[in-house]
């Protein structure tokens, strides 16, 4: 990869991503509760898991919680969310608590690299738009192995890309935003899971929902921009805007996709 | 064995879809109508047994209409219903106990003269010596009904004939506003807001100024001479521009006829987007009820046509999928859309906040974050009026969804809504939207009576004569299949020619009793 040495080293990158989220700047431009698809996509990988009530699921990089409640309240599992933000952990608690499923939906202060669950210990995982942030991909999938019992479901929706065919300055850009530094191509997902023991038995391109969610950061830059932001000052939107039109390109060339794995132990 | 080929079973052309009522556009029974989808479009075919069978187009684009179907948001029941249920919807309005959602938005015609006689108008006003001209206390009396309804109602609208020659217009809006009524609209034609300073001056001074509701159809000749019988082009410039001197916040309402002004969708808004008095556009196809040219029913004018065009005429602005339906009201009457507006740029909101998590109430149990929700439907609304501190706040409460914190203050003043509304007339009326209708004419007897009721099953003509001491014909659709059994009213609509009277309901068999029988619940069973 041409710009392995621009890149942050993996701890960097982890700490830096997590952080990112909590931090005002990015968590502006690419809002905090959403991931592409919104919740239509999330209800699909659910059923792509065939949850039955009363399962156990583990939401890997859980953020504020809004697929966990969605999980609890429409599947009717439990769910344990883990996530790196010590501030989004104890906020998603609260939500969980408010939205009265406190009994059923805990969110813990983890690390996909350590989860902080015994093996064998959940039925099915759901993990979005958040493996292609993961430094050490095969130890976080190893991770998920462990805790998942046999026979148990692994769902991913992420962005898949070919970081070699991204124009130079898209290249430069994925390193700073966590969703595109280290995504790779569906084949790789597949295999880094396989090394895992997690057989993937399904996937499926939902590239409409990248196009989109793309977009969406195109029109929130617009919208800073008549907004006047002090803390975004310094920001070029021209130039910010002009990587999103790359990036849309980038879309729908079939460069970058959105896709969603079923991988099974 | 022979097979004879004729005897082969086909299938027919058409989805069946549902079972409802509707009425005759010619006596206004009612009668069964069913609903079905033919060539990506809905339709609506009903039979009356004297008059025999009617079609008419519901919606251009089946798809967008099931799409539009999920943002339905259960209604809220009124503190107080006005009527029994007797005979049934909608027959026995309004509002009765059976309706499914209190009212939104109630109009108060406050005459039935008018400083214009256009071609099209639902109401039938104009320069007419023997309609109505509301007292204050008629006026009252229907806003205590709204208000023991409502409790705190958000919007009246002051509609006529053209409400502001109404000599009593300023009191009746201070009368609302002393109420409790958060926003008065007043529904007008701009004649007197072009031309008068003083009347501009006096709304700009009353305690809660109101929104100027006024039409405005477009830029070509024609567009005016064949709507509004007149070119007022200049007149609405200059309503425009003493609307923005006197601080009145407008939106631009165009009645949409196809092959007519269809094609200024795209110019009206960017016009409205740059107007700085202009903060919303509101398209209504032309609805078929009252005074009207005369027009095709299976090739009318519909919502999705309006998003299409709009698409088309303004694409380096929209798309069809920036606009949401109405969830309040039964969706397929209304789309809505927001964007923030700074010069040439535009952003829609639905870019910025994927709405259908927060109103398709169907799938969504779950929500994001409940209070994006509450502003969302605020704002998606029959109530939603913007410039007002109200709509700024629910745009500031559902834009922190997306995060966009202390900005908003500044951003929420670019903001602009685009309203589509399709009413209905008595070839498209169907009970179940009718039963979830959140905009309501209040009467001075204290009724709240679906618009759209209002218009098509002969509410306005049974208000009018008892209001104006004088016969009132049943109006029937201007429609190119009736025209060989249409008279021409006094007023300029149309009336059925074979009812017995003359053209003017002097006595008709149906003379003074508008509102029609019920067939579809006549008592009668098989044994």
């Amino acid at each position: 990869m041409s710009t392995a040495e621009a890149m942050p080293s993996a701890e960097e990158l982890k700490l830096c991503c997590a952080s990112a989220y909590q931090r005002d700047a990015v968590a502006l431009i690419l809002g905090d509760s959403y991931h592409p698809g919104g919740l239509d996509l999330t209800r699909r990988l659910a059923r792509s898991l065939e949850l039955r009530p009363g399962d156990r699921v583990l939401d890997v990089a859980s953020g504020p919680g809004t697929t966990a409640f969605l999980l609890a309240s429409e599947f009717g599992v439990e769910v344990d969310g883990v996530d790196l933000g010590d501030l989004t952990v104890a906020k998603a608690n609260a939500a969980a608590a408010s939205e009265g499923l406190g009994d059923r939906v805990r969110f813990h202060l983890g690390d996909a690299e350590r989860i902080p669950l015994p093996d064998a210990s959940v039925d099915a995982i759901v993990c979005e738009c958040a493996f292609c942030t993961f430094p050490d991909k095969k130890t976080a999938a190893a991770e998920m192995a462990r805790v998942v019992k046999p026979g148990g479901r692994v769902g991913i929706t992420d962005v898949a890309l070919d970081p070699t065919r991204l124009d130079a300055e898209l290249q430069s850009l994925a390193g700073w935003v966590s969703c595109l530094a280290d995504a790779r191509p569906v084949e790789q997902y597949i295999e880094i899971l396989a090394g895992a023991g997690l057989t993937v038995i399904k996937t499926e391109s939902h590239d409409d929902a990248l196009e989109r969610m793309v977009e969406q950061i195109d029109a929130r830059l617009v919208a800073f921009r008549m907004a006047k932001l002090p803390a975004l000052a310094g920001v070029d939107f021209d130039l910010a805007r002009e990587r999103t039109a790359q990036a849309a390109r980038a879309v729908r060339d079939g460069i970058a996709g959105y896709s969603l794995l079923v991988a099974t132990k | 064995m022979t097979m004879t080929p004729d005897r082969q079973k086909v299938d027919r052309d058409e989805v069946f879809l549902e079972y409802t009522k509707s009425i005759c556009p010619i006596c206004k029974t009612v009668i069964d109508g069913e609903v079905n989808a033919k060539d990506n479009k809905i339709f609506l075919r009903k039979r009356c047994s004297e008059h025999g069978q009617f079609e008419a187009l519901l919606y251009s684009d089946a798809e967008m209409y099931f799409d539009s179907l999920r943002f339905n948001k259960p209604g809220t029941i009124p503190l107080e219903t006005q009527t029994e249920v007797k005979d049934g919807c909608p027959l026995d309005c309004g509002l009765c106990p059976e309706h499914k959602q209190h009212a939104c938005l109630g109009i108060i015609e406050v005459n039935t003269n008018c400083n214009l006689d256009c071609p099209i108008c639902f109401a039938d006003s104009g320069h007419q010596p023997d309609g109505f001209s509301l007292t204050m206390d008629q006026v009252e009396a229907g806003l205590d009904a709204f208000v023991r309804s409502e409790g705190e109602p958000e919007v009246v609208m002051f509609s006529g004939g053209e409400p502001t020659i109404h000599p009593e217009i300023l009191g009746f809006m201070r009368m609302a506003a002393d109420k409790g009524v958060k926003i008065v609209n007043l529904n007008t034609n701009g004649m007197r807001l072009a031309h008068d300073r003083k009347f501009m001056k006096d709304m700009s001074e009353l305690p809660k100024r109101p929104n100027i509701y006024m039409q405005f159809d477009g830029f070509a000749e024609r567009t005016h001479t064949e709507i509004r019988g007149r070119d007022l082009r200049n007149a609405k410039q200059k309503a425009l521009d003493n609307c923005a001197e006197f601080g009145l916040n407008v939106t631009l309402v165009a009645a949409v006829e196809r092959g007519l002004n269809d094609h200024e969708l795209g110019d009206i808004v960017r016009f409205g987007i740059k107007h700085p008095a202009v903060r919303s556009v509101a398209y209504q196809p032309v609805t078929h009820s009252g005074r009207h040219v005369e027009f095709d029913p299976m090739n009318r004018l519909t919502n999705a046509d309006i998003v299409h065009g709009l698409a088309d005429q303004c694409p380096e602005w929209f798309r069809e999928s920036d606009f949401f339906p109405v969830p309040c009201c039964f969706p397929t009457c209304r789309s809505i859309t927001y964007c923030l507006v700074d010069g040439e740029e535009v952003v829609p909101i639905p870019r910025l906040v994927q709405i259908e998590d927060y109103l398709d109430y169907v799938s969504n149990r779950v929500m994001p974050d409940m209070s994006v929700r509450g502003a969302l439907e605020k704002l998606w609304s029959a109530s939603a009026v913007p410039g007002t501190e109200m709509t700024a706040e629910q745009l500031e409460c559902a834009t922190c969804g997306i995060d966009l914190p202390e900005a908003l203050k500044s951003i929420t003043d670019k903001a602009f809504m685009i309203v589509i509304q399709d009413f209905q007339d008595p070839y498209t009326l169907n009970v179940k939207q009718l039963m979830k209708c959140c905009v309501e004419e209040i009467t001075p007897d204290g009724r709240l009576i679906p618009f759209c009721a209002y218009n098509s099953v002969g509410y306005r003509e049974e208000v009018r004569e008892q209001l104006s001491g004088v016969s009132v014909p049943t109006i029937v659709p201007n429609a190119e299949e009736l025209q060989p059994v249409l008279l021409t009213t006094k007023y300029g609509s149309k009336t059925h020619g074979n009812g017995g009277g003359d053209a003017d309901g002097n006595g008709a068999a149906d003379g003074s009793d508008h509102v029609p029988a019920d067939a579809t619940n006549v008592g009668k069973n098989l044994r």
